[in-house]
Parts: C-alpha cells; sequence; structure tokens
C-alpha cells in the first residue's frame, strides 16, 4: 500500500476548480465586501490555469458563486465573443456545468471585463467585474500600506486635488474610464476601467456588484441600492463620453456606449459595444426580447437628476 | 476584423493553440524524462517559481509549453492549485540536512570544511560544438573517491559566529513555531509588513530574474549591503511526518533544497553583523545570493525604493508580473475610447479647430447597415 | 495752546486676565541617545508673537514639530484653549484626531519649502488642499480663497497656477504662509521661515508676517536662530540651549539685558 495508492487520482477537481476551502474564504471576503460598500477587502487570490492579468479575480468570483442552476455570460469590452471571454466562459462551464447565454436578460451571473451592459440588471442578478488595479489612490500613493491608512482615516484630499489641478490645468476633468466614485458617502472606488458611460449604472442599482482584483489580491463591492457618486465639484459637473451624433452601423441606433472604428480614408464608423444587446436589436422580430435600458432612445439616464 | 471577430472566438483561439503547438515537437513522457535527466537545474529553477515541489510535474510543465520558463510555472502553480493539504511535515534542521555542497566566503575554512560539491563555479565556459558535428561528448570523468567521505552534515557558521557574540542582537520576535499556525503566503492575503514567513515565502518562491536584478542593484550601491556570503548550501532534506494516530515520526521522502545567508554589518539596525536569508526549493544558487541580499535590504529602516518590502515582494511575483505584463495584447478599446474622449477635448480646447468649440468627429458619409 | 487737554489719559497697568492660547508642560523628546527636547513648559497668549531662539541643535525646531503633532513626543502635555480642544492632551491623541487638529487649528511654515509644499501641484492647489481637507467641495470657493490667501501674504496672483518648483525663494515662502493661513488657524507656526532667503527678500516676508499678524491677531511661534528675525516680530522670547529653556522675557528685555550668561554670549554675538 502507498501513499500514491491512497491519495485521489491527481487529475480530480472540486466542482468550479476551487477548493472548499478557497470558496468558503472567497464567499466570506464578498460578505465582508457587501457589509463596507467600496472597501477592499484581501484576499488569498488563488492560482487558476489562466494568466494573472487576464481575469483570475473576477474568475474567482463567479467560481465561488456558481452553480449548476446559474446561467452565465461573460464579456470583454462589452463583446461576448472576443477570444478572452470565450476563453473565460469555456473554462467556467468546464468546470460548473452551468448554462451560458449572451442575452443579458437571461443571465444570472455576469463576468465583465470594462463594461456594464447597457439592459437594466435587477435583483436576480449578479455583476461580476474584473479589475486590474483595485486602488483609486495610487496615482497619489504607490505604497500600499500608506494608500490602506489613507483609506481608513478618510484622508482623500490629495484625490480631490488631482481634480482641482485638472480644472485649472486643462479646464476640464481630464480621467476616461476607471473614473473613482465616492461610494456610500464612505469610501472612494474604483470602478473598474469601465467607461465613464457606464459609471452611473452603479448608482442606487438593483443588482449586487463585485468588483474583484486576482493579481492585487483585492475584492470590492457595491450592493444593491447604495449611493455612488463620481468625485465631482458642486459646481463642475462629471460628465459621460461626447458620443452625441454616432449612429450605430450595425442597428441604426444612437445613445448606446459606441465603439468608434476608423475607416481607410480618415473618418469613422461607430457600432454599439454591447454585442448582446446588438444581436437581439437586430433579430427583434423574432425572439428574445430587449430589456429598458439604463441611458433610453434620447440619452436620458433613467435615474432622474444623477447626471447633470 | 482580427481578433474580436463577430463569431468564431472559441475556433480561433483552439486554432491558436493548437498553432503554437504545431511548432514545437510532441509532449511525450520521452522528452519529460530528457529535460529531467539533462536539465535539472533549469527544471528546479521551475518547481522552486511553481513552489510545488514535483520535479516530474515540472519537467513536464516545460516540455508542455514548449520551455517557456512562465508559462511552465504557471501550468505548476495551477496543478497546485487544485491539491489537497493533508499535512504539514516537520520543520527541518540545516545542521542534520544531507549537505552536499556549502561554503563561506566569510572565512577561509570553517568547522567541517569548505565543500565545493557540484559547481559550475571553476569551468571554462566553452560550447562543445562538437557535439552538433556528432561528435559525442566523452563521459565526464568520474569524481575520485576521497580517502574520507565528506560528512554527511555540518553546524551552522552563523552558530559560530554567535557564540563570538559577533552579530546583533535581534529581540526574540513571537513567531509562530506550531506548523499549522505559520502564515501561509499562499492562503492568506499578503499585508505589508509582511510577517516573516511570508516574507521567507515570497523569496523562496519569487521569480529568479526579478530578484537578480534588484539584488544586483543593492550590491552595486543602490542600497546598505555589502554583502558577503556567510554560508550557502545545497542539500537533499529528508520530509519527515508525524503519524496522526501513533505518534510515531517517519520519513516520507528527500528532496532538494538549497539556503543562503548573507552577512553584513552596513547599514542602520544596531552594532555588529547582520544575517539576510533566503531559501528555495531545488538548487538555485543566483536566486539565493540576491534573494539573501535583499531580505537584509527590507530591513533597513529607510530602504532605498526599489527595496522596500512593498516593492521586492510585489514585482518578483513571476506569474502575477508575467500575467500582467502581457495581459497588455488584451483588447483595451473601450478604455483607450474613454481616454480619446477626454484628450479630444483636451485638444480642442488648445488647438479649436472649430469656432463652435468641441465637437464628436463627424459619421461616416456610408452608414449601410452591415448585416451580423 | 493747551495741548494737554487732548492727550489720551495714561491707563494703569494692567494684569492679564486671559487664559493662556497654548500651554504645553514638560515637553520630551529623544531621539536615540540624543536628547532633544527637556522638561520645556511655556504659554502663549491669544494674538501673542513668542519668538524661540538657539543655536544649531538646541530643540527649537524640536519643540516646533511637536507642536505642529508630526512626530509622537516621549513626554508632556500640550493644551491648545480652543472650544472643541478643551482639556485634551494634543500630543496623547491617535493619528486621525492629529491630522484634525493640524488642519484645523495649526498652520506651520518650514525653512525648506519642500517639507511644506507639493512642489508638483499648483501654488493655488497647495492652498486649496487646506479647504478640500476639510470638505470644500466648490471650485468657485476653491480658487476664491486660495486668491485670498495668496494675496494676505503678497504673493503675486498671476502666478497662482505657477508650480512652486517654478518660484522663487521668497514666493515659495509666501505660498507655504497662504496655506497655513487658509482656514485661519488659531495657531501660526514658523521655522525659521526666512533664513535661506536673500537679505532684501527677507525684509520683504518678516514686513509681511508683521502686518499679517496685525490684521488677522494670529498667535505665532516663531522659531529663528536670527536675533534680528525675533527683535522684529516677537513680543517675547526663549533662549534655548541643548534641548533646554535658558531664559524667557520680553524680547526687549532679554535683547537689552539677557541675565544668563550664555544668553549673553549669544547676544553679544549676532548684535
Amino acid at each position: 500500500m502507498s501513499l500514491k495508492e491512497l491519495a485521489h487520482p491527481a487529475s480530480d477537481y472540486s466542482y468550479a476548480f476551487l477548493d472548499a476551502y478557497a470558496k468558503r474564504e472567497l464567499r466570506r471576503r464578498i460578505l465582508k465586501g457587501i457589509a463596507l460598500p467600496g472597501a477592499q477587502i484581501p484576499y488569498a487570490s488563488r492560482e487558476l490555469p489562466i494568466a494573472r492579468g487576464w481575469g483570475t479575480g473576477g474568475l474567482q468570483a463567479t467560481l465561488s458563486l456558481i452553480s449548476p442552476h446559474d446561467t452565465v455570460k461573460v464579456i470583454d469590452q462589452g463583446a461576448d465573443d472576443s477570444v478572452n471571454a470565450a476563453n473565460l466562459r469555456r473554462f467556467i462551464t468546464r468546470m460548473s456545468d452551468a448554462k451560458t447565454t449572451t442575452d443579458t436578460l437571461q443571465a444570472t451571473l455576469i463576468q465583465s471585463r470594462h463594461r456594464i451592459p447597457e439592459e437594466i440588471l435587477t435583483e436576480k442578478q449578479v455583476l461580476i467585474l474584473q479589475v486590474p488595479d483595485p486602488e483609486p489612490l495610487r496615482r497619489v500613493q504607490s505604497d500600499m500600506a500608506k494608500s490602506r491608512e489613507m483609506h481608513a482615516d478618510r484622508d482623500y484630499g490629495q484625490m480631490w486635488l488631482v481634480l482641482y489641478e485638472q480644472l485649472v490645468r486643462f479646464g476640464d476633468y481630464v480621467q476616461g474610464a476607471s473614473y473613482p466614485v465616492m461610494v456610500h458617502n464612505r469610501y472612494i472606488m474604483s470602478p473598474s476601467p469601465v467607461p465613464r458611460w457606464d459609471n452611473p449604472k452603479l448608482h442606487q442599482a438593483q443588482h449586487l456588484t463585485i468588483l474583484s482584483a486576482g493579481r492585487e489580491k483585492r475584492l470590492y463591492a457595491v450592493p444593491p441600492y447604495t449611493n455612488v457618486y463620481p468625485l465631482e465639484f458642486d459646481d463642475v459637473p462629471f460628465r459621460v463620453e461626447n458620443q452625441r451624433g454616432w449612429v450605430c452601423v450595425r442597428t441604426g441606433i444612437q445613445n448606446k456606449f459606441m465603439n468608434e472604428i476608423p475607416q481607410a480614408d480618415g473618418s469613422s464608423i461607430f457600432e454599439v459595444s454591447d454585442t448582446g444587446y446588438v444581436s437581439k436589436l437586430i433579430q427583434r422580430d423574432a425572439n428574445p426580447a430587449t430589456g429598458t435600458t439604463y441611458f433610453d432612445d434620447e440619452g436620458s439616464f433613467y435615474h432622474d437628476g444623477y447626471l447633470k | 476584423m482580427a481578433y474580436v471577430a463577430t463569431k468564431g472566438g472559441e475556433q480561433a483561439i483552439d486554432q491558436s493553440e493548437r498553432f503554437y503547438h504545431a511548432l514545437k515537437g510532441n509532449v511525450t513522457l520521452e522528452a519529460v524524462q530528457t529535460v529531467l535527466e539533462t536539465m535539472p537545474y533549469l527544471v528546479d529553477r521551475v518547481l522552486g517559481e511553481g513552489s510545488l515541489y514535483a520535479p516530474e510535474l515540472a519537467a513536464l510543465a516545460l516540455v508542455q509549453s514548449g520551455g517557456d520558463l512562465y508559462e511552465a510555472v504557471l501550468l505548476l502553480r495551477a496543478y497546485r492549485s487544485t491539491q489537497p493539504r493533508i499535512a504539514y511535515a516537520q520543520p527541518i534542521t540545516t545542521e542534520r540536512m544531507t549537505t552536499i555542497r556549502r561554503i563561506s566566503a566569510a572565512f577561509k575554512d570553517i568547522p567541517g570544511g569548505q565543500i565545493l560539491g557540484p559547481s559550475l563555479d571553476y569551468s571554462h565556459r566553452i560550447l562543445r560544438t562538437d557535439v552538433l558535428e556528432g561528435g559525442a561528448v566523452e563521459p565526464t570523468p568520474a569524481v575520485d573517491l576521497a580517502d574520507q567521505p565528506a560528512p554527511r552534515s555540518y553546524p551552522l557558521v552563523a552558530d559560530w559566529e554567535r557564540e563570538n557574540r559577533l552579530l546583533v542582537q535581534i529581540p526574540r520576535a513571537n513567531n509562530p513555531t506550531n506548523p499549522s499556525d505559520i502564515p501561509d503566503v499562499t492562503r492568506d492575503p499578503i499585508t505589508m509588513p509582511a510577517p516573516r514567513a511570508h516574507r521567507l515565502q515570497a523569496l523562496a518562491r519569487a521569480e529568479t530574474g526579478g530578484v537578480l536584478a534588484l539584488g544586483y542593484a543593492g550590491m552595486r550601491g543602490y542600497g546598505f549591503t555589502h554583502p558577503t556570503v556567510n554560508e550557502l548550501r545545497l542539500a537533499y532534506a529528508d520530509l519527515e511526518m508525524v503519524h496522526p494516530i501513533s505518534g510515531e515520526p517517519f520519513g516520507v521522502g528527500r528532496f532538494r533544497m538549497s539556503q543562503a545567508e548573507i552577512i553584513s554589518s552596513g547599514g542602520g539596525g544596531g552594532v555588529g553583523y547582520k544575517l539576510g536569508y533566503t531559501a528555495t526549493m531545488g538548487w538555485n544558487e543566483v536566486k539565493l545570493i540576491a534573494g539573501a541580499t535583499l531580505d537584509m535590504e527590507m530591513n533597513q529602516a529607510e530602504p532605498h525604493p526599489a527595496h522596500t518590502e512593498d516593492f521586492v515582494l510585489y514585482h518578483t511575483e513571476s506569474v502575477e508580473a508575467s500575467g500582467f505584463c502581457i495581459h497588455f495584447k488584451l483588447p483595451h478599446y473601450v478604455t483607450f475610447a474613454s481616454g480619446m474622449d477626454s484628450i479630444r477635448k483636451v485638444i480642442q480646447a488648445e488647438y479649436p479647430a472649430s469656432k463652435e468649440g468641441y465637437t464628436s468627429p463627424e459619421p461616416s458619409e456610408s452608414t449601410k447597415m452591415v448585416t451580423a | 495752546m493747551d495741548t494737554l487737554n487732548n492727550v489720551v489719559p495714561l491707563m494703569a497697568p494692567q494684569l492679564i486676565t486671559e487664559m493662556p492660547l497654548v500651554r504645553v508642560q514638560h515637553l520630551y523628546q529623544t531621539y536615540g541617545r540624543v536628547r532633544a527636547v527637556h522638561d520645556v513648559s511655556f504659554d502663549v497668549y491669544p494674538g501673542e508673537v513668542l519668538g524661540i531662539v538657539g543655536e544649531s541643535g538646541s530643540g527649537k525646531s524640536t519643540v516646533l514639530r511637536l507642536l505642529n503633532l508630526q512626530e509622537i513626543a516621549k513626554g508632556g502635555i500640550f493644551n491648545l484653549n480652543v472650544p472643541s480642544l478643551q482639556g485634551e492632551n494634543l500630543l496623547a491623541c491617535d493619528r486621525y484626531r492629529r491630522r484634525e487638529v493640524q488642519t484645523q487649528h495649526i498652520g506651520i511654515v518650514y525653512q525648506n519649502p519642500h517639507l511644506g509644499l507639493r512642489m508638483h501641484y499648483t501654488s493655488g492647489g497647495n492652498v486649496a488642499e487646506r479647504l478640500l481637507i476639510t470638505g470644500e467641495r466648490r471650485f468657485k470657493t476653491l480658487r476664491d480663497v486660495a486668491e485670498d490667501s495668496l494675496a494676505v501674504s503678497e504673493f503675486p496672483l498671476d502666478r497662482m497656477d505657477d508650480l512652486p518648483m517654478r518660484l522663487s525663494g521668497g514666493m515659495q515662502q509666501r505660498v507655504q504662509l497662504a496655506k497655513a493661513i487658509a482656514l485661519k488657524p488659531q495657531l501660526l507656526l514658523l521655522d525659521e521661515p526666512t533664513t535661506g532667503l536673500d537679505v532684501s527678500v527677507q525684509a520683504l516676508v518678516l514686513d509681511t508676517l508683521k502686518r499679517l499678524q496685525q490684521e488677522l491677531t494670529v498667535t505665532i511661534l516663531i522659531v529663528s536662530h536670527d536675533l534680528g528675525v525675533i527683535r522684529t516680530l516677537a513680543d517675547r522670547v526663549m533662549v534655548m540651549r541643548n534641548g533646554e529653556v535658558i531664559e524667557a522675557g520680553l524680547t526687549d528685555q532679554i535683547l537689552e539685558d539677557p541675565q544668563a550668561e550664555y544668553t549673553q554670549q549669544l547676544v553679544h554675538a549676532k548684535l
């Protein structure tokens, strides 16, 4: 009788790849993140068969929540069929037997890199965002121990100073994606590199958002019905990207976040980034139905008065 | 339309992977055995960074990845993630390890002797190109047996220094010694300042090139340490466990491990000599010496910015560093679009093209709908 | 011509009945084996300017750093007689409270502007940061208050958006000053504020300080090894040596008629 004979076969995996301890720790950390909206919770990020920087944080969150009853949607830059999204989706289904979909309305779990879908998510859905850098204070403080102290002390003066300087130098805020937000009036949080267009979707949302950074080993959460405001001065409002007049070449619609595709003659064409939404619009006569969107056809946000 | 295809994303990655494998030899048991036999030091580097002592699996990882070191380490780490923890082994004592190479640069001779062991240190680095012309390499002459066998184990040089009161007194830290209480960097999130256990574990599995670069900078003068190798060892350590029911200790096997101590009087922190330490699974002398130097640098009250614990431990993590580096190949077009929006505003303000102020780019003339 | 009738009648000497704003008792600080400050006690009254004079190594700058709560003192009590800080020993409060007190009640100007300014943010931004820390969120207000503060410090407003590293030494000190008074603190600490500047610039900055002190009636603690600066600004002065207070009293008295031997040496050497 050898040790080898007593052990499980080398090829065995737990359900959803992560072992029970890993899942338990992740779930507890997620609960803590929900209890402290916007606060970064360190966790022991496991190595996965996918390279760091490629979504292992989001993946761990998804794998710790998933069950065979779930339907999962995976997108990257808004596209279901991006190679990275396809790869992650392949891994998730291999490990969990969950169903997959490209239809936002059908998904119970949505794992996304850098976009929030255009259709409004409900209380029955969980959004998991992949985060490269969880620390919004990094631009003013590169030492992680010091930035932790700054969060603890609500010592955010320098972040506001950065905005002041931008207004003095450029006349406007220049942060593109990853625009920092104040969550529950307590913590400054990075919403992950979603465009400014998607920031408002976190405010008083019906759904739970989990943000997870595998390489940096931090996760944080925005529970449903939580206040999330972009950092802005009272007299200089935050603005989303200016895409007015851009028409999607595939659907003819406007006022949804678009990709700009450079053309050989120097001009640009545009297409809606949310490919799941696009494919539903194109098949409008055949099912499935499209849901209400955060920004309506005229570009008004569904929470009145939130965007000035 | 390149790699964000409207359809067939899955097909594309499948073909891409096949292409990669087509450009190299097959993954066979024979290839694995060849690597294991002919490249044990490469195998040791992979299993050290993979933090999983499994030479066969490390060799397999190397063959499977075509020799891409970072891929091989990732394969091993991912596999490690799936393995259950059965029990903790007994701690290993340096004085009892079967040590086959043991040198000190601090003294001409030391109790037990300077043992060169297996090393290329004093060889002439000449490529044996005759091998490529079909000339067989003459088998290296066998090692001549000495009259007396070298001892299996050796006392610590540092113990002599302690007895002679040369080492700075460090207040006894309350580091846990019960194995199940020792912080585990693969299980706990790392926070700075890191507990001693986390730091040593991180150094043990650190990326060799990263540790070398930072350690080298310290040696060249960016740090405080003028390092002298106090003791460097290559050893076979016996793994012992205690039977959970009978309480009897028993041997589980033997594994290659190596360690180095650096000694220096430089920098702050008291009068006398200080030690820096790094140990790793497998034999990897470059990592040991550079790592031990960094251990000492990180202990300074005000280290060089590149030698703070934060800087060293975060940036010498093989899987994280290489993964994040290559993740920049992923599409970033939404982030880029958002940034472009901001930059356009600034450019427009700086160099106004039209009197109406900033306008978004005009849609192209042809707005023909493109079917999916 | 009976001018005597127009003369203001002389007032009888009055006792000071106000409580001191600053009360320091048995201040004590060591660095390793060096005793930097030893059993230093003093009071400062509202609106007063107290000078601390001494040579390098006397402990005078350490006293200032301790009062600015930027270092943990090994011993001592420091009270500010301000409604929200009644009875509190500021040397014993936690990190969060320290920052609160530093921001709202104390301003400091360092000899080396690199210590007091963020060199890579604009001068106006440096001043605005004080308001941002206390929660001001209107950009216009930030600009207005920064301007006002810089104007009181006699800083040229057209250079408000310049980085401090592009300014002369004298102007950098004015930015520090503006930053220090932006929130109208009760206590202003000046650590050799004019040392290292050109003599002519020194005179200008001193003028500004004098005017500022009169306009704002802020309480000032000024450290200097330069007796001329002390004479110009300070009402009272404390002489320090090797971490201890050698002598203290009215500036004129100390400088004209020093009692302690060390003070005598100091005064005669300098003047």
